[in-house]
C-alpha cells in the first residue's frame, strides 16, 4: 500500500483506503467517487494533483493526495 | 407497460412512507392540512449533486433565471418558481448541489433541511448521465426515505458524445421509480419529464385522499 | 425493484435498536415531524446528523443509549458506520450502472479532452492563463472596454448631455443650490448618471462579459487547481480563486460569493483581502486607462498592488488561528459557451449590478451636495489635506479619497476628471492610484461584509485598511522620490 502522492503518472492504481482525520475530507472525496475498491489514474502531480476515477476528474492537493491510499500494484 | 410493477402502483401499497401513515396517520394529517393551507400547488423540488444541471432545468420548467455555470458550487440559496404541467399549477424549487441526505457543508445542509422540514408531491433528482454510478447512492436515499422521487438523468447528449448507452426502463423497473434521460441544455426530454410528473402526481393525488 | 438496501449485519441490528428506541420515545418520535421514513431517520441518527442530534439532546438516556448501539455496529464493522453505510450504497451503484449503462470500450478523445491537458499542463497551463490575462482582461476589458467605449460615451455625455442638463436646469430652477444638486460639477445627472453610464457601465459589461465567458467554459476551476498553490501561501485555498476573480469585476458580489468557501478561515481572509486588494473593475478600468500611455507607471501599480495582496494575505494567514484549507474540486468537462447564456449572464449580473449601485451613485451625489452645502465636507477635506500634500500629490486630490468611500469606481472616476483639469505627473498618479485601490471599499461593499462578518470585525478591517493605504502611498511617494524615480 502507498499514498497516492507517489504513484507514478499515467498509472492505474486502486483505491485501497482514505487516512485522515477529516471527516468532511472524506465524505466529500466519496462523493467525488474515490473510496476504496474504485481505480484511480494519477493525471499530474503540478500545480495540483489531478485523478480520474471513472469519468470524473477532480483536483487535489498535496495534502489530500496523501491521505488517499491505493494498492501500489502497478509499480 | 408492467403495471401491476409500475411506480405509482408501487407509492400507493408497500413503500416505507406509506406504510408509517398507516402506523401515524393520524398525527401525519394534521400536519399537513396546515402546511397544505399555505401552499396548494403541487410542490416539486430539483435536488442532486452539484453541477449535474438542477438550475438549467429550473430555468428550463419555470423561465425564472437563476445563475447556471460549468463549475460546482454555484447555487447557495434556495431559488423558487412556478410553472404549469398541463392545467396543473406547481411550484417548483432548485436547490444548492447536495451529495447525500447527510450534509456536510452549509449549503448541503439547506438543501438536505428543505427535504426535511417541508414536503414535496414530487422529488426530481438530476443526476449527470456519464456519472450514473456514483450519483446513484443519492437515489437510493431518497428512495429510503419515501419520497416520491423521480430520476432524470441529464446531459445525456455528452454521454452519446462519448459512446455511452442508457437504458433507463431497466433502471426504472431495478428502482421502482420514474426514470426520464434529457439534456436540459439542449431542452430534449424536458417534456417528456413533465409528462411523467403530472402522471405521478395524479397518481399520488389518488393515494392521499385519506 | 428496490425495496430498500441492505446494509452489513452490524449496521441493521444498529438500525432495528435505534428504530425501536425513537418509537418507543413517542413524545420524541421524530417522524412525526419529519416527512421521510423511519429507517431513513434512524439511518440519519446512526450517522450522527447534527439537525436531528439536537432534538434528541432533550434526553440523556435515549441519547446514551444510541450512542452504545453506535459504537457496537463500529466496533463490529472495524470502520466507521458512515464509511460502512456510504460504500454498501455505492456497491449497489456500481452494479446497477454496469447493468443499464454500456459504454466502448475504445472511444476516441474528444477534443475538449485535448485542450483541458492543455490548459492543466503547467508548460502550457500558465502561458494560457498568461495569455488569457492578456487578452480577455487586459486588451478586452482594460483597452477597448475602458478606453475605447469610455471615451466614446464620455465624450457624448460632455458635448451633448451636461450642457443641455444645465441650460435647462438653470433655467428652470432659480435657486443656486438645487441647480448644483442636479446639474453642474457634482449633480445627480452631471456627475452620478455619467460616472455611471460613461464610466463605470462599459467596464463593468465587459469584464462581466468577459468573466460569463470564462464561467460557462469550464476555465475557472482550472485556474483553481493551477493558483492552488499560490494561494495556500496566503491562507486561502485554489476554491478562493473564483471569488478573487470575480473581485476584479465587483467586489460586492465576490464578498457574497465567498460563502461557498468550506471553512471561516478562508472566508474571513478573502473579504479582507477583497476589502484590501483586489480592485473592482470600475477602478482598474480607470486606472488602466489613466496610466495606459506610462507603461513602467501601470506595471509598477500592478505589480506593488501583487505584492501587497501576497504579503498582507500571507501575514494575515501566520497570525491567523485556525486549520488550513485542503483543496478537492471536481473538475467538470470544458464545455463551448452558448452565446445566449454568457449574455443572459452578464445581462442579470448586470441588472443586480445597477439595482445596487445606481441608487447609491444618486445618493453620493446628494450627500456630497449636503456636504458641501452644509460646509461639513470642507472640514474633512481639510482633515485629509495634509496626508495628501504628505504623499506628494496636489490638494485637489483630497476630496477624490472622501468620494472613494462612497464608492471606490467614484474615487477613481474622480481621478479621471482630476487627470483631464490638472495633468498629475506620472509619480503623482501611481501613488494616487494605490492609495485609492488600498483605501476602503465602497459602502456597498462596507454593507455586505456586515451583513457576512459582523460589524466588530468589519470595523477591524476599515481600522487597518485607512492608515495602511496612506502609508502605503507615502512610502511610494517617499521610496520613488529618494531614488530619483519618475514615471
Ligand atoms: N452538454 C450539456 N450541458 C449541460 C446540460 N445541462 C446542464 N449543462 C451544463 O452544466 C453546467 C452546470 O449546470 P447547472 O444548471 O448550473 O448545474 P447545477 O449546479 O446542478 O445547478 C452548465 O455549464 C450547463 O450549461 C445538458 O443537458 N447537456
Ligand atoms: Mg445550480
Amino acid at each position: 500500500m502507498m499514498a497516492l502522492s507517489s504513484l507514478k503518472t499515467g498509472k492505474i492504481d486502486t483505491v485501497a483506503c482514505l487516512k485522515t482525520s477529516d471527516d468532511a475530507m472524506i465524505r466529500k472525496l466519496m462523493a467525488m467517487g474515490v473510496l476504496p475498491g474504485v481505480s484511480i489514474t494519477l493525471e499530474q502531480r503540478f500545480p495540483s494533483y489531478i485523478v480520474k476515477v471513472g469519468r470524473t476528474r477532480a483536483a487535489v492537493d498535496r495534502e489530500t493526495a496523501k491521505s488517499i491510499y491505493v494498492d501500489g500494484a502497478a509499480n | 407497460m408492467q403495471c401491476n410493477k409500475c411506480p405509482m402502483k408501487l407509492k400507493c401499497s408497500d413503500s416505507p412512507r406509506q406504510k408509517k401513515r398507516g402506523l401515524l396517520g393520524f398525527f401525519r394529517k394534521k400536519k399537513e392540512t396546515t402546511t397544505a393551507e399555505s401552499v396548494k400547488m403541487t410542490q416539486i423540488a430539483l435536488v442532486g449533486m452539484p453541477n449535474v444541471g438542477k438550475s438549467v432545468l429550473f430555468n428550463g420548467l419555470t423561465g425564472t433565471y437563476v445563475t447556471v455555470s460549468n463549475y460546482p458550487g454555484t447555487t447557495v440559496e434556495v431559488s423558487r418558481g412556478q410553472t404549469s404541467i398541463g392545467e396543473l399549477p406547481v411550484a417548483v424549487v432548485d436547490t444548492p448541489g447536495m451529495y447525500s441526505l447527510l450534509p456536510i457543508t452549509e449549503e448541503e445542509k439547506v438543501a438536505r433541511d428543505l427535504l426535511l422540514f417541508q414536503s414535496f408531491d414530487v422529488v426530481i433528482h438530476v443526476v449527470d448521465a456519464k456519472n450514473l454510478g456514483r450519483m446513484l447512492p443519492l437515489t437510493f436515499q431518497l428512495i429510503e426515505a419515501g419520497l416520491p422521487s423521480i430520476l432524470a438523468i441529464n446531459m445525456m447528449d455528452e454521454a452519446q458524445q462519448l459512446g455511452i448507452e442508457i437504458n433507463p426502463e431497466y433502471l426504472e423497473r431495478e428502482l421502482g421509480i420514474p426514470v426520464v434521460t434529457m439534456a436540459a441544455a439542449a431542452n430534449f426530454g424536458v417534456n417528456e419529464l413533465k409528462a411523467r410528473v403530472a402522471e405521478y402526481v395524479s397518481s399520488n393525488c389518488l393515494s392521499r385522499s385519506y | 425493484m428496490l425495496a430498500q438496501i441492505a446494509y452489513p449485519e452490524a449496521i441493521e441490528k444498529a438500525l432495528a435498536e435505534i428504530e425501536s428506541l425513537l418509537s418507543r420515545e413517542n413524545k420524541l418520535s421524530l417522524d412525526n415531524i419529519y416527512p421521510i421514513s423511519r429507517r431513513s431517520l434512524a439511518l440519519l441518527v446512526l450517522q450522527k446528523d447534527p439537525t436531528l442530534w439536537e432534538r434528541l439532546e432533550q434526553n440523556d438516556k435515549l441519547l446514551a443509549e444510541i450512542e452504545a448501539a453506535i459504537l457496537i455496529a463500529s466496533e463490529q464493522l472495524g470502520e466507521p458506520v458512515t464509511a460502512a453505510i456510504a460504500s454498501s450504497r455505492q456497491q449497489l451503484a456500481w452494479q446497477m450502472e454496469q447493468q443499464v449503462l454500456r459504454e466502448p470500450s475504445e472511444a476516441k478523445t474528444p477534443l475538449s479532452e485535448t485542450i483541458h491537458k492543455l490548459t492543466v499542463n503547467p508548460i502550457t497551463g500558465f502561458p494560457i492563463l498568461v495569455f488569457i490575462l492578456y487578452f480577455g482582461v487586459y486588451k478586452f476589458v482594460g483597452e477597448f472596454g475602458a478606453g475605447t467605449l469610455v471615451d466614446t460615451i464620455e465624450t457624448f455625455f460632455e458635448e451633448n448631455i451636461n450642457p443641455v442638463v444645465n441650460q435647462i436646469v438653470a433655467t428652470i430652477i432659480p435657486w443656486q443650490p438645487l441647480q448644483d444638486l442636479i446639474a453642474n460639477d457634482y449633480g445627480i445627472i452631471t456627475l452620478g448618471i455619467r460616472y455611471a453610464t460613461a464610466i463605470v457601465l462599459p467596464v463593468v459589461a465587459t469584464y462581466f462579459l468577459m468573466f460569463s465567458f470564462l464561467e460557462d467554459s469550464g476555465y475557472l476551476p482550472r485556474l483553481s487547481l493551477m493558483l492552488d498553490r499560490l494561494f495556500k501561501s496566503i491562507g486561502l485555498s485554489g476554491r478562493a480563486v473564483i471569488p478573487m476573480v470575480l473581485g476584479l469585476g465587483c467586489d460586492t458580489m465576490a464578498t457574497l460569493v465567498t460563502r461557498t468557501l468550506e471553512t471561516k478561515r478562508e472566508r474571513l481572509i478573502s473579504t479582507f483581502l477583497l476589502a484590501l486588494a483586489v480592485p473592482c473593475a470600475a477602478q482598474w478600468g480607470v486606472i488602466v486607462g489613466l496610466l495606459a500611455q506610462k507603461p513602467a507607471a501601470l506595471l509598477f501599480w500592478a505589480g506593488f498592488i501583487t505584492v501587497v495582496f501576497i504579503v498582507v494575505g500571507y501575514l494575515t494567514a501566520q497570525l491567523l488561528p485556525g486549520k488550513k484549507a485542503g483543496f478537492y474540486m471536481e473538475i467538470p468537462p470544458l464545455r463551448l459557451p452558448k452565446f445566449k447564456n454568457i449574455l443572459i449572464k452578464t445581462y442579470v449580473r448586470m441588472k443586480w449590478y445597477f439595482f445596487e449601485i445606481i441608487p447609491l451613485f444618486i445618493w453620493a451625489s446628494v450627500l456630497i451636495w449636503f456636504g458641501r452645502l452644509t460646509g461639513l465636507f470642507e472640514q474633512i477635506i481639510g482633515l485629509l489635506e495634509p496626508i495628501t500634500l504628505a504623499l506628494g500629490l496636489p490638494e485637489q486630490v483630497a476630496p477624490i479619497f472622501l468620494y472613494g468611500f462612497f464608492r471606490r469606481d467614484y474615487g477613481a472616476a474622480g481621478l479621471f476628471d482630476l487627470q483631464q483639469q490638472l495633468a498629475l505627473s506620472g509619480n503623482q498618479l501611481v501613488v494616487a492610484a494605490i492609495v485609492l485601490t488600498l483605501f476602503l471599499p465602497c459602502i456597498a461593499q462596507v454593507q455586505i461584509m456586515i451583513k457576512e462578518q459582523g460589524l466588530k470585525t468589519t470595523l477591524a478591517m476599515i481600522a487597518f485598511i485607512i492608515p495602511f493605504a496612506f502609508f502605503m502611498g507615502y512610502l511610494v511617494n517617499f521610496s520613488l522620490t529618494i531614488l530619483g524615480v519618475s514615471f
